[in-house]
């Protein structure tokens, strides 16, 4: 097997976060794509936990329909994931045999035939190694062994995450790797259980999540001001840059409350420093008055929200794309701003990059759509591909000869007026959430009112032609087309070369840039499409109801594969919505 | 050549001002103003954040970087401009309903932080700009539009609050003595850390003319007997309840600010390793 998917099911104290981890940096120093999705209960620790790995010699795009490969410390804990987690016929599922459970009263479908290997990971930890933590390291070796991942990558991941620490925890460890290993060798016949047949490259990834990504991808577009409030899925954001802001000169604030976390940053973009606020759907719907202020005063703000399960609270810890209509409508009034949703880990970086060129080229505020599935999953980035975009800038400031009769809000043909900031003599203003004169002074007139929307409605169409934010994937020609957008795009992708190898002709078409709409890139894109199925998680089909309100361009035969989140999207069901649009698609063109 | 000296008038703006004739906040605009002359601030290093009410209109009415924010946000507004130039002078200014009720959480947190930002309070007790709502500083009893049976609240003390926060300059002034405000202003803004500076800044349309005389009655100038380094002196003083007391409270230095935190945070890390280029960071995900 050349594409493997592995599970690991288990309570929180079974470490099998940490062994996922280990695999992943293995396989990324071999070269090999690798792909981590961690999933967890409500529980801060003990609860239920579980990782699904998919490594692969070809790039990944989704966390993979179908486990090939599980291993369970628990099977009460693994009647959490049920939903998740679904088997390939004939899986390998390994289990503790310390797991009392019996083997009637397992979980799993007779029929998928699955092969049925008890491995004593907790005896082995306490007895041998006497240190019955440990059972997750044993759990690697013989995972790494079976996999035919090199043992000598796993102990490097090992020794980089407690080699200097912790030396002596680092030596347990890989003795109960070792231990792993040999029980393999010992126990099952030789040969028959390597499932991953994959050369890697031999070049090694770099392994990022996606918080990580957007989060670095700030630090290389030049924000100097974070500020933050813990939430999840968005928190690894504020933990990331407060560990290394400091080191590029720049500053964090974790403050009281989301509303402080958006203005601190409003503040600090007022005073001439690119600064940035991230937040997941509860949060940012805090954040939305504060969001207008920098809409209505033209100030330069990049805010994220890592989607999560709603409405309300929701389902925290899983992934939705249902705060679309708050990013393209949240808050009062006609707020001029720009929605700009990545669609993996690498994307995440760029998308972070993208979005200080817009909020301070064109002085608006930008909210980056990413969400649960991208900001907590790790994954095999290439750093080439991370700095790919070229387009990062710094505080566009007034030039001295504007500052003679300076008006902050200039009427230009943009919309976009020269920007004084605090030290500039000569370019003192009063700036305000309320409407006001070009120069900045408040008024109630109607008239100015119409006048001020339309120069701030004026940055938006040459948003929309900047260049690079849609990008198509599959059969340029087809006459079938899936829109997708964010994190469903990995799916789409995938099920769009599945469908090309059954011979369907089809394409996707994934926009970067959510609002304002691309029209033009979306023509050229939709050119000799007849119909046409958007993709998404989220139960409202706020993407298809979007695009039907904001763009005239969609073919006349547009429908909606529309489902809530929590569960990842599949690439099953998206080939299942291409075949039936395929089929449909014989018929319009036989009648 | 003598550099010109600033005064008070290279501190007005064009911008109408839309305050009742009588208001309080005159005082406060005359003796920022005189402030900022006598501190010598260049206009273009001064910024000026208000929230939402009469008051934070202020904003406007200063010659300098003005920004008329939204309803309690003075604060992390203000704070986040010091924590971006910390080379620049902060104001934040407003009301006690933007101040002490909308806005009270950045209140608490902000003097935990210690900013070295003045806050200027135009405490009129009563929601003016809305026309006369009861406010957390009205007295209790006191007949408003919204409390037309007398106000069943008790009012909210700034200074006590403010005081037990840990806040390291907390001074009290009256409108209606635009000179020792003017001072209180000065000693604020010299001050290395967060300053309140609530003013008594009486409402004449709402709360009447004679609140001027009420204040003038009541208020109790503290002079040399009283330290303000001295914190329980300064406790005993934030409860006074037949006087209002006027002047510094309660004071002191030393106590490291929120923007030097940062530096030095800063200096720390980049003595460490200090990155150039986002790239050097890769190595991280290695």
């Amino acid at each position: 097997m050349r594409d493997v998917t592995l599970a690991i099911a288990g309570s929180g104290g079974d470490g099998v976060i940490t062994a996922g981890d280990f695999i992943v940096q293995a396989a990324a120093r071999k070269g090999l794509h690798a792909f981590m999705l961690k999933s967890y209960g409500p529980q801060i620790r003990g609860g239920e936990s579980s990782a699904r790995i998919r490594i692969s010699d070809r790039p990944i795009y989704s966390q993979g329909d179908y486990v090939d490969f599980l291993v369970v410390f628990s099977w009460k804990d693994f009647n959490r994931f049920l939903d998740e987690i679904q088997l390939r016929k004939g899986a390998v599922v390994l289990y503790d045999e310390a797991d009392t459970t019996p083997p009637e009263e397992f979980p799993i479908d007779k029929d998928l035939e699955v092969e049925l290997i008890a491995v004593p990971f907790k005896k082995m930890a306490s007895e041998e190694i006497k240190v019955p933590l440990t059972k997750n390291m044993v759990a690697l070796g013989v995972i790494a062994e079976l996999l035919h991942l090199p043992l000598d990558a796993i102990k490097d991941a090992v020794m980089k995450k407690f080699g200097k620490r912790k030396p002596e925890a680092a030596q347990v460890n890989l003795q109960a790797i070792d231990l792993g290993k040999a029980w393999v060798n010992e126990h099952l016949p030789k040969g028959t259980q390597v499932m991953l047949e994959a050369e890697g490259s031999g070049e090694p990834k770099l392994v990022m999540t996606g918080d990580d990504a957007v989060a670095f991808g700030a630090v290389h577009a030049g924000v100097k001001v974070f500020a933050g409030y813990p939430i999840t899925p968005a928190s690894p954001i504020l933990e990331f840059l407060s560990k290394w802001l400091p080191h590029f000169g720049g500053s964090v604030v974790q403050t009281e409350d989301e509303i402080a976390a958006i203005t601190y940053a409003i503040g600090a973009s007022w005073a001439g420093k690119q600064a940035m606020t991230a937040s997941s759907g509860p949060g940012i719907a805090l954040k939305m008055e504060a969001f207008g202020l920098a809409a209505m005063a033209e100030i330069p703000l990049v805010v994220v929200n890592v989607q999560r399960v709603g409405p309300s609270t929701g389902i925290p810890s899983k992934s939705e794309q249902a705060d679309l209509f708050q990013a393209v409508g949240g808050t009062h009034g006609d707020v001029p701003r720009v929605v700009l949703a990545p669609s993996d880990v690498e994307d995440n970086f760029q998308v972070a990059v993208e979005a200080f060129y817009i909020a301070e080229k064109y002085q608006i505020p930008v909210i980056i759509l990413t969400d649960q599935f991208l900001g907590e999953r790790s994954e095999t980035v290439d750093p080439e591909v991370l700095f790919a975009r070229k387009r990062v800038i710094s505080r566009q400031l007034a030039k001295p000869s504007d500052l003679k009769d300076y008006k902050r809000y200039k009427i230009t043909d943009t919309g976009v007026s020269p920007m004084a900031v605090p030290g500039m003599a000569g370019g003192q203003h009063v700036i305000s959430g309320l409407e006001h004169h070009e120069d900045g002074r408040p008024t109630s007139s109607g008239t100015i009112h119409q006048i001020m929307s339309e120069k701030r409605a004026r940055k938006l169409p040459l948003i929309a032609e900047e260049s690079g934010f849609v990008r198509v994937y599959g059969d340029e020609n087809a006459e079938l087309a899936v829109l997708a957008w964010g994190s469903s795009k990995g799916a789409v992708r995938e099920a769009i070369e599945r469908a090309q190898e059954e011979g369907i002709k089809v394409k996707a078409i994934v926009p970067q840039l959510i609002h304002p709409i691309p029209e033009k890139a979306f023509d050229a894109a939709l050119k000799g499409v007849k119909r046409a199925v958007v993709v998404e998680l989220s139960f409202g089909a706020q993407f298809y109801r979007y695009l039907r309100a904001y763009y005239d361009g969609l073919p006349k035969e547009t429908y909606s594969y529309a489902r809530s989140g929590a569960n990842p999207l599949l690439v099953s069901e998206v080939v299942g919505a291409i075949k039936e649009h395929t089929a449909a698609l014989g018929s319009l063109q036989e009648a | 050549m003598e550099p010109v000296k600033l005064t008070a008038k290279d501190y007005k703006t064009s911008v109408p001002i839309v305050w009742c004739p009588g208001c309080g906040d005159f005082g406060v605009l005359n003796a920022m103003q005189q402030a900022a002359a006598e501190l010598q601030l260049p206009p273009e290093n001064l910024m000026v954040v208000t929230g939402i009410g009469c008051s934070s209109r202020i904003a406007g009415y200063i010659n300098s970087y003005g920004f008329n924010s939204i309803h309690g946000r003075a604060l992390p507004i203000a704070t986040g401009a010091k924590l971006a130039r910390p080379e620049l002078t902060v104001w934040a200014a407003g009301g006690d309903g933007d101040g002490y009720s909308i806005g009270t959480n950045h209140f608490v947190h902000t003097i935990r932080r210690n900013p070295n930002i003045t806050y200027i309070v135009m405490d009129n007790h009563i929601y003016g700009l809305t026309k006369g709502q009861v406010s957390p500083t009205t007295p209790h009893g006191d007949v408003t539009k919204s409390t037309p049976q007398g106000n069943p609240e008790r009012p909210l003390n700034p200074l006590a609050l403010a005081l037990e926060l840990g806040a390291t300059f907390i001074a009290q002034g009256f409108s209606g003595n635009v000179k020792h405000l003017r001072d209180l202003i000065v000693q604020a803004t010299r001050h290395e850390g967060f300053a309140l500076v609530n003013v008594k800044s009486p409402c004449v349309t709402f709360r009447g003319r004679q609140e001027f005389n009420v204040i003038r009655e009541h208020g109790a100038y503290l002079d040399e007997s009283h330290d303000p380094g001295d914190w329980n002196q300064a406790h005993e003083v934030t409860q006074w309840t037949d006087k209002i007391p006027l002047g510094v409270i309660y004071k002191i230095e030393g106590v490291p600010t929120l923007e030097g935190v940062a530096a030095e945070a800063q200096r720390k890390a980049q003595e460490q390793r200090a990155f150039k280029r986002a790239e050097e960071l890769l190595e991280v995900f290695r």
